[in-house]
């Protein structure tokens, strides 16, 4: 029974899939064909070779939630320590659920007068700062209670032991933390990854991700080229989703 | 002046005054027993000692030299809780090692030096095993092997046996007496159990209203109606 029920949700999880990797290389698929008629991987090759530079994309939406995610985690992982010795940690963790009370596109419109008067707007650095400003109080959320007491203890350890902070940090904290630090790189790289709503208010249409591509061809009703585009967005989730199975939470 | 010399000590969380002016003195290779009931202040004394907490006043001198303001990776003071705190991603060897690892010396050398200390306090063929694979007793000795290794200039022990049974504790008092008097090891042992205190140390403290007594010898310790020997004393006798 089970077993029934995990293949059912798999495979109701996996249609979705099937349909995009069908229509990508569908050359003629009509209502009421169960399946196409014929496959090409035409869509493919006119894809990256003639719809306004499609690698371009990929690299910047790769290189926006690397970076992102990496200096997010890094600075949640420190903020949440800095936090957790506070007196009023409870106010400043509060605080840091303030700008998941309304969605990503409403805060973008709240910043954007401020990144127009820094000059931010319409730029890479832009859209990397608003991120980061999203995906860090999510962050530091994250790590807030993984700072336990008997943590704090482990770093005195190792300084009346003779480690200097980053010797106690390199040896012990980073991997007593390994787990939680790898979730929360996945955790914010989805959120940059995924992100439309930032990018499309302060990038202002400059800053082309895969992920505003993919609408673009939506809104074109560009289906073939949305369906590639939009199994190329899957695509880094899933490689996460294998390694977090495969190494982390084994 | 005593090799550890504490002067003046002064510490308040608050309003409220931990450590009020407090003072004391030890030899060199001696252990000093603090006895006092929870929430005292032991702790926190022991925490300044360490570098992990600043007084509020006072000096603390280590072999003539004033380390108040001295880092704590730089005092040389290793500091024991209760809890064993063993690093859990590395196994027992790597624990032992950890000390010298960080102080970058030759393999063999660490490789000898643990060897040396597993044999010592009776982890031969353990040093493979994770930590979550030892008993409570092994796990302090991993953790005393770990402090020892690095040759302390002084052993802070906060209670280091409050979370064993009464038959390790007794194993470990006994293996701790032994590797104190062989090392020549100047440790503060702080525990609220007035047998332990009075096996302990060479000396015995009692910590009481943010002050430390020392006092200069077990009957002034049993006389001094403060630390709860004479009714101790009286209820062994009354069941005999």
């Amino acid at each position: 029974m089970r077993k029934a029920i995990l293949t059912v949700l798999s495979l109701l999880f996996l249609m979705p899939i099937g349909v995009l990797i069908l229509l990508s290389v569908a050359e003629s698929w009509r209502f009421p064909m169960l399946l196409p008629q014929a496959i090409t991987f035409d869509y493919w090759k006119d894809f990256f070779r003639s719809s306004g530079n499609m690698n371009h994309s990929i690299g910047l939406s790769l290189l926006l939630a690397v970076t992102v995610a990496g200096a997010v985690t890094m600075a949640g992982f420190f903020t949440s320590k800095l936090v957790q010795k506070q007196e009023n940690k409870r106010f400043l963790l509060q605080l840091a659920y303030f700008p998941y009370s309304f969605s990503p596109v409403i805060y973008a419109f709240c910043v954007q007068f401020l990144f127009l008067r820094l000059g931010l707007s319409g730029t890479f650095a832009g859209v990397w700062i608003a991120q980061f400003l999203l995906a860090f109080p999510f962050a530091v959320l994250l790590f807030s209670s993984h700072w336990t007491p008997v943590l704090f203890d482990m770093e005195q350890m190792v300084a009346t032991l003779g480690g200097n902070r980053w010797q106690a940090f390199r040896e012990v904290l980073f991997p007593m933390s390994k787990s939680i630090l790898m979730l929360a790189f996945f955790q914010t790289f989805l959120i940059s990854w995924f992100d439309y709503g930032l990018v499309s208010v302060i990038g202002v249409g400059k800053i082309q991700t895969l992920t505003v591509r993919t609408y673009q061809f939506v809104g074109e009703s560009n289906v073939y080229f949305a369906a590639i585009a939009s199994l190329l967005i899957i695509w880094p989730p899933l490689m996460l989703w294998w390694v977090n199975r495969k190494f982390i939470f084994v | 002046m005593g090799y550890l010399d504490i002067q003046r000590i002064h510490k308040k969380f608050g309003d409220k005054t931990i450590l009020h002016d407090l003072s004391f003195q030890l030899e060199k290779h001696k252990t000093l027993s603090v006895l006092g009931k929870s929430g005292c202040g032991k702790t926190t004394l022991l925490k300044i000692m360490a570098g992990l907490l600043p007084p509020d006043g006072g000096d603390i001198f280590l072999a003539d030299q004033n380390i108040t303001l001295v880092e704590p990776q730089l005092r040389g003071a290793v500091y024991l809780y209760q809890q064993p705190l063993l690093f859990p991603h590395l196994n027992v060897h790597e624990n032992i090692a950890f000390g010298l690892k960080i102080r970058h010396l030759p393999a063999t050398q660490i490789k000898e030096e643990t060897q040396s200390m597993l044999h010592e306090l009776g982890l031969d063929g353990l040093q493979h095993r994770m930590p979550e694979a030892l008993s409570g007793g092994q796990k302090q000795r991993v953790a005393f092997g770990r402090a020892l290794i690095i040759k302390p200039n002084l052993l802070l022990l906060d209670e280091p046996f409050g979370a064993l049974d009464i038959e390790t504790r007794v194993v470990m008092q006994t293996l701790f007496r032994k590797i104190a008097a062989e090392h020549q090891i100047t440790s503060v042992f702080v525990t609220h159990d007035l047998k332990e205190a009075v096996l302990m140390g060479d000396h015995i403290a009692l910590m009481d209203n943010g002050q430390l007594v020392v006092y200069p010898s077990l009957q002034a310790f049993i006389d001094d109606e403060r630390t709860g020997m004479q009714n101790e004393i009286k209820f062994w006798k009354l069941i005999k």
